[in-house]
């Protein structure tokens, strides 16, 4: 920082060189070369001109920097900030929609499961209700029928045996008739019914 | 035909007041409004004018303009986030004003007749000023540890003797190649870009002699299109040198954050 005010030897030198080299670059004309050896040097080396610059330089940096430090930077950050949160936040809502809407299916699959098995119950039993009162009203029905229809063999047995008994008076009947007209002998009833008995025995 | 290091003159601005103060130990210093001041203060003012104009809204979902402030933002966050690591945040705004301050220093002196950062006062001051900032930080978090930096870790012995001196050396020349490489990035463009547009016009002035002169009139057309390309050319030398001053600057803060271990 010394070198600024007090130009090192070397500085001087340098500058002259360059300065050599300016002049000789736009060899087209000659009013340069009067112009180069007016000003003499690079015009950054005049260190003159240092010190008011480096001070203004810092001044100026320092308001900017502070401008920057203390608004503009706070300011980008925070809208940034808020952007990812706003996402964030709508991702997690977005995300919160999703698992209640899932929630809800999941509760509307167990409803549906719920009834569905209801209706199945409903369905075996009322089955199994018709099937039940299907047997008891056949057996009722078989029952009736069992005993009308053994109520009418019943009667026909009877009908038979009284059928069967006629068939023997007939045929005792007609045996006596048919012995008193072979033999002229008078045969009684009763003898007839034991020779029968006895044949029917035999 | 203007000399090519015209451009270069500090000249104070006719009808300001002169100001000077005398600093103890160092002498006089003219405080007068100049040319390199009125720049200094131009660039300024339009970096803070960009920021004020492209943060004005704050809008979630960003406007056009809000959309270049943050961009540019965000690519000098990542950068400083990138080399220096998490630590890196506190240093951001100066990194930010550094690169943004020189950047529109650069840029101004392709639409103005003068640009700041071809004064070496200029360079040097922010390059001391960076390393001023590296050391004074270096000390202040390491304290004697600060050795570190010129004796890296791992190295046997009696290769510190040579790898010692170098370091040293290396770290010394970091503020004047830091000064000199914006300096004669600035300087050499805009001095051929003088020179260039000097071929214009005097090749031109032959060529309105007639005769021979008639000669002129194709290099001067080449001299112009050289002029274009060296324009379009140093809007990039603009960006990239500041680009270049705000990386090595975080570089060297690295250095010193992280000093000891690297990552």
């Amino acid at each position: 920082m010394a070198a600024e005010t007090t130009p090192p030897p070397g500085a001087d030198i340098r500058a002259g060189d360059t300065a050599a080299h300016g002049d000789h670059v736009p060899a087209g004309t000659t009013e340069v070369a009067a112009h180069g050896s007016e000003s003499g040097g690079l015009p950054q080396f005049k260190f003159e001109h240092w010190g008011g610059q480096i001070v203004w330089l810092f001044l100026i940096f320092a308001v900017l920097y502070i401008l920057l430090a203390k608004v503009f930077v706070p300011r980008l950050r925070k809208i940034q900030d808020n952007r990812q949160a706003t996402i964030a936040e709508a991702v997690n809502q977005a995300r919160s929609v999703q698992a209640e809407a899932e929630a809800q299916a999941k509760a509307a699959q167990a409803e549906i499961d719920e009834a569905r098995a209801r209706s199945r119950s409903l369905a075996a039993d009322a089955k199994a209700k018709a099937a039940a009162e299907l047997a008891l009203s056949q057996k009722a029905e078989d029952e009736r029928l069992n005993a009308q229809m053994s109520e009418a063999e019943a009667r026909i047995r009877g009908l038979r045996d009284q059928a069967m008994s006629n068939v023997r008076g007939i045929a005792g009947e007609t045996a006596q008739a048919m012995v008193e007209k072979l033999t002229g002998q008078k045969v009684t009833a009763a003898e007839i019914d034991a020779a029968l008995t006895a044949q029917g025995a035999a | 035909m203007a000399d090519p290091m015209h451009q270069f003159e500090i000249q104070k601005i006719a009808g300001l007041p002169e100001l000077a103060f005398t600093l103890p130990g160092v002498g006089v210093i003219d405080m007068s409004i100049t040319n390199s001041t009125v720049a200094m203060l131009l660039a300024a003012t339009i970096v803070v004018g960009f920021l004020a104009i492209t943060t004005s809204k704050a809008a979630v979902v960003p406007g056009r303009l809000q959309v270049i402030g943050e961009g540019v933002f965000s690519y000098i966050d990542d950068l400083v986030a990138g080399i220096i690591g998490h630590e890196g945040r506190k240093f951001f705004p100066f990194v930010f004003s550094l690169f943004m301050f020189i950047l529109a220093m650069n840029v101004l002196g392709l639409f103005l007749v003068f640009t700041a950062t071809s004064q070496l006062a200029v360079t040097a001051a922010l390059a001391v000023m960076t390393i001023l900032l590296v050391v004074g930080y270096g000390v202040l978090r390491n304290g004697a540890n600060m050795y570190k930096l010129f004796v890296p870790a791992g190295v046997p012995w009696y290769m510190l003797i040579l790898v010692t001196p170098i370091e040293i050396i290396s770290f010394l020349l970091r503020p004047v190649t830091l000064a000199l490489r914006l300096f004669g990035n600035m300087l050499g463009g805009h001095v051929a870009m003088k020179v260039f547009a000097g071929f214009v016009v005097s090749l031109g002035a032959m060529a309105a002699g007639g005769g021979l002169g008639m000669l002129g009139i194709p290099g001067a057309a080449l001299s112009l299109g050289g002029v274009v390309a060296l324009t379009a050319l140093e809007f990039l030398v603009a960006f990239l040198q500041a680009f270049v001053f705000a990386v090595l600057a975080c570089v060297y803060l690295n250095d010193v954050v992280n000093l000891g271990h690297h990552h």
